[in-house]
């Protein structure tokens, strides 16, 4: 008994460091924002800046905001496309440096590295890569001559700037997932497949009745990473599009490809607005959690129990 | 054994809070023992003057003994209030703030001190006042008009004088938009339009709706706008402007393009006009462009319009809250007072001093424009800073940039205006 109490205060002691950040870095803040999203909280000092409490207002004017509807909009189309992205160039990658190649270790670090750089920079890149290397292209060689009008240019169009965006996603975060599913693939035990071949099965066939129900539960870790990534997507947005090009909604000229992390910041720091940027920070936790939830459950029910 | 731990754990993390919190106090205790005189803390948004305030203040601070902490933020229109607003909900507001205009002066109201006794303020004609009363010491005086390449228009036999209003304007796009080859320019203007580059149409161009034409300081148009009451006449010939600058300038650069390609456009020679102000200089000076250059008017309006967009920019505010509010004012005097000052703010910064004593003069073509223009007194203010951030970068921005890509008319243009104008009736 004693040995045990004596554990659990070990057990305590190292996790104090731990939890007491998290309590004060993580749990504190959430509930001061809560508290902050029904007042006018400005942090700053104007000439009346009593806090008051102001009921639902933050919450109701979010959602009369036609900029936050379309945010919401364009914010989910952003994660499915991203999801369906990364995890289809995640796997493939992930098959492909698990397979015979010559040089696979090489290729995994290479598929990696995007992933470490930082998403602001990344965004830089990419956006002189569209602005100035793809056209120049079509300076260089005749039949690429339309990628060279100025009306092609890929960020100058909400459609095609929103699939740059997803392209940069991709870029960046593909090589991460695809270090899970090589865990995943490498789990799986030899003596399947070589019974699998000895029966007669082809390569797919084998991918689609062993590895991939093998590799189930990298996929509830994948898919949930990609989407929590993809929705909470700031940096990439900020330095590759700043929301642009603009688009018509509701009869209102709005940013076309502000992603709502982008636009809770904008409500925040342009609007001069921070206690609605909170309530819309509310709203966006209270969705990404609930959407969350709901697919690590699906997710979990598809997995094999060995 | 279990109590031991336990003291143990507690006494750990005690002694940890503290050791963090401890560290930062003692530095600071430290460096005012140091200093003698405490310390003040700057936070201003141009960080390419960062280097140059540093070095001057660690001169200061040798004559002085308060040690000065400069904090430079920068990026778009949010950086420096986003910082500030964290600095100030972490009780660590710096003693002196840089702000630019009365919406943002409104955000720090209550915290700002007034400097209408201060020695230096006979001495500009720019400062930040408000019924009355000075708050805001002028970093320096900036300027924009259409900056073009001198070289190129005598080429094209174009006299800058006739460039004042939209007919001078566009006769000479035209007659320079034929020449393009001759030239070696891919367009006439270089404009940007890009969502990331709004502060150029929803600040600066925006201003030509207001201010141009008028008196120094006349807020009337402005305040009519703000009312929701639009001047047909004077917005559709503004309009008429945005159309011509739109469409004699690159596509890319006015769809997609940074503040490097489009300044850069202009530096090397691949554009006769650019729509930036003098704080270009550097850029140019980077890019080795030799050509001589200077400002013309904008062409916002069917009549002449002889004078370009002069202001100071950004502004300096005390803290009333500080604990050195003496240093501070001795600083900030000491900048307009002193040669070493004086050097800091011409010769080193590069910036056009707003005060009457100083005899320096910045080097830089584009600035030696914008005083001449000042000398003759042909100068329009800035009134773009009267309409809310809100209102120029989710409004404003997207509406000019649908307009340059070209997705709606400029009857559309015209009527987007017109109704987020009315919308923004307070």
């Amino acid at each position: 008994m004693n040995k045990k109490r004596e554990n659990s205060a070990i057990f305590w002691l190292f996790l104090s460091p731990v939890l007491l950040a998290f309590l004060l870095v993580i749990i504190v803040p959430f509930f001061m924002g809560v508290f902050y999203s029904f007042t006018n909280w400005s942090s700053s000092a104007r000439a009346d800046n009593a806090l008051r409490f102001i009921g639902l207002t933050n919450f109701t004017g979010s959602f009369k905001d036609p900029a936050f509807g379309y945010s919401f909009g364009v914010t989910i189309l952003y994660t499915i496309l991203n999801m369906i992205f990364i995890n289809f160039v995640a796997f493939a990658l992930a098959l492909l440096v698990t397979s015979q190649l010559k040089l696979r270790n090489i290729y995994r670090v290479g598929f990696f590295v995007p992933n470490l750089i930082g998403g602001l920079i990344l965004g830089y890149i990419w956006q002189f890569i569209f602005n100035n290397a793809i056209p120049s292209l079509g300076k260089i060689f005749d039949f690429l001559a339309f990628l060279n009008v100025p009306e092609n240019l890929i960020l100058s169009k909400n459609t095609t700037a929103m699939l740059a965006l997803v392209a940069v996603g991709t870029w960046q975060y593909a090589g991460y997932i695809m270090m899970i599913y090589i865990a995943a693939i490498e789990n799986v035990p030899v003596e399947l497949h070589e019974a699998a071949k000895i029966d007669g099965a082809t390569p797919f066939t084998r991918l689609m009745k062993i590895t991939i129900p093998m590799a189930a539960q990298a996929f509830t870790v994948t898919t949930f990473l990609t989407l929590v990534n993809s929705f909470k997507q700031f940096d990439v947005n900020v330095s590759l599009t700043s929301g642009g090009p603009s688009t018509i909604f509701m009869s209102k000229p709005i940013l076309g490809t502000e992603l709502l992390a982008l636009n809770i910041y904008n409500t925040a720091f342009i609007s001069n607005n921070l206690a609605m940027g909170q309530a819309r920070a509310v709203i966006f936790f209270l969705v990404l959690a609930i959407i969350a939830l709901i697919q690590v459950y699906v997710n979990k029910k598809k997995e094999l129990e060995l | 054994m279990k109590k031991a731990l336990l003291v143990l754990v507690v006494g750990l993390v005690a002694v940890s809070l503290f050791a963090a919190g401890g560290t930062d106090a003692n530095a600071g205790g430290a460096a005012d023992a140091k200093a003698g005189g405490g310390k003040i803390t700057l936070m201003q948004n141009k960080p390419e003057i960062d280097p140059m305030l540093k070095a001057y203040s660690a001169i200061w601070t040798k004559a002085n003994g308060t040690e000065v902490v400069i904090k430079s933020i920068g990026g778009t229109a949010g950086g420096i209030g986003q910082q500030l607003k964290a600095d100030y909900a972490a009780g660590d507001m710096p003693d002196i703030f840089a702000f630019d205009g009365i919406e943002s002066y409104k955000e720090w109201e209550a915290l700002i001190l007034d400097l209408s006794a201060e020695p230096w303020v006979s001495k500009t004609a720019v400062a930040f006042k408000k019924d009355g009363k000075v708050y805001g010491f002028p970093v320096a005086v900036e300027g924009w008009g259409m900056a073009y390449n001198a070289d190129m228009l005598a080429k094209a036999g174009i006299d800058p004088k006739t460039l004042v209003n939209l007919a001078g304007y566009k006769a000479a796009f035209e007659k320079l938009d034929k020449m393009k080859a001759e030239l070696g320019v891919n367009s006439v203007v270089s404009m940007a339009a890009s969502v990331e580059m709004g502060w150029v149409t929803a600040d600066h161009n925006f201003n030509s709706l207001l201010s141009n034409g008028l008196p120094y300081g006349d807020l009337s148009v402005t305040n009519a706008l703000l009312a929701g009451n639009v001047d047909d006449t004077r917005l559709g010939e503004y309009a008429d402007w945005v159309e011509l600058l739109f469409k004699y300038a690159d596509k890319g650069v006015l769809t997609t393009g940074n503040y490097d390609s489009q300044v850069g456009a202009f530096a090397t020679g691949k554009a006769v006009f650019l729509h930036q102000g003098n704080w270009t200089d550097p850029n140019m000076k980077a890019a080795n462009a030799t050509f001589k250059m200077a400002f013309a008017p904008h062409g916002s309006m069917k009549k002449a319009t002889d004078g370009i967009f002069v202001a100071a920019p950004s502004f300096y505010a005390i803290n009333k809250e500080s604990k050195n509010v003496a240093a501070a004012k001795k600083y900030l005097a000491d900048l307009v007072a002193t040669p070493e000052g004086n050097k800091y703010m011409v010769t080193d910064a590069g910036m056009i001093p707003a005060y009457s004593n100083v005899t320096l003069q910045p080097t830089g073509m584009l600035s030696q424009s914008v005083q001449s223009w000042a000398a003759a007194g042909k100068v329009y203010s800035w009134n773009q800073y009267n309409f809310s951030s809100d209102f120029r970068q989710k409004t404003l921005i997207p509406i000019y940039n649908q307009f340059a890509t070209g997705q709606i008319s400029k009857a559309q243009f015209v009527d987007l205006m017109k109704k987020a104008f009315i919308a923004n009736k307070k």
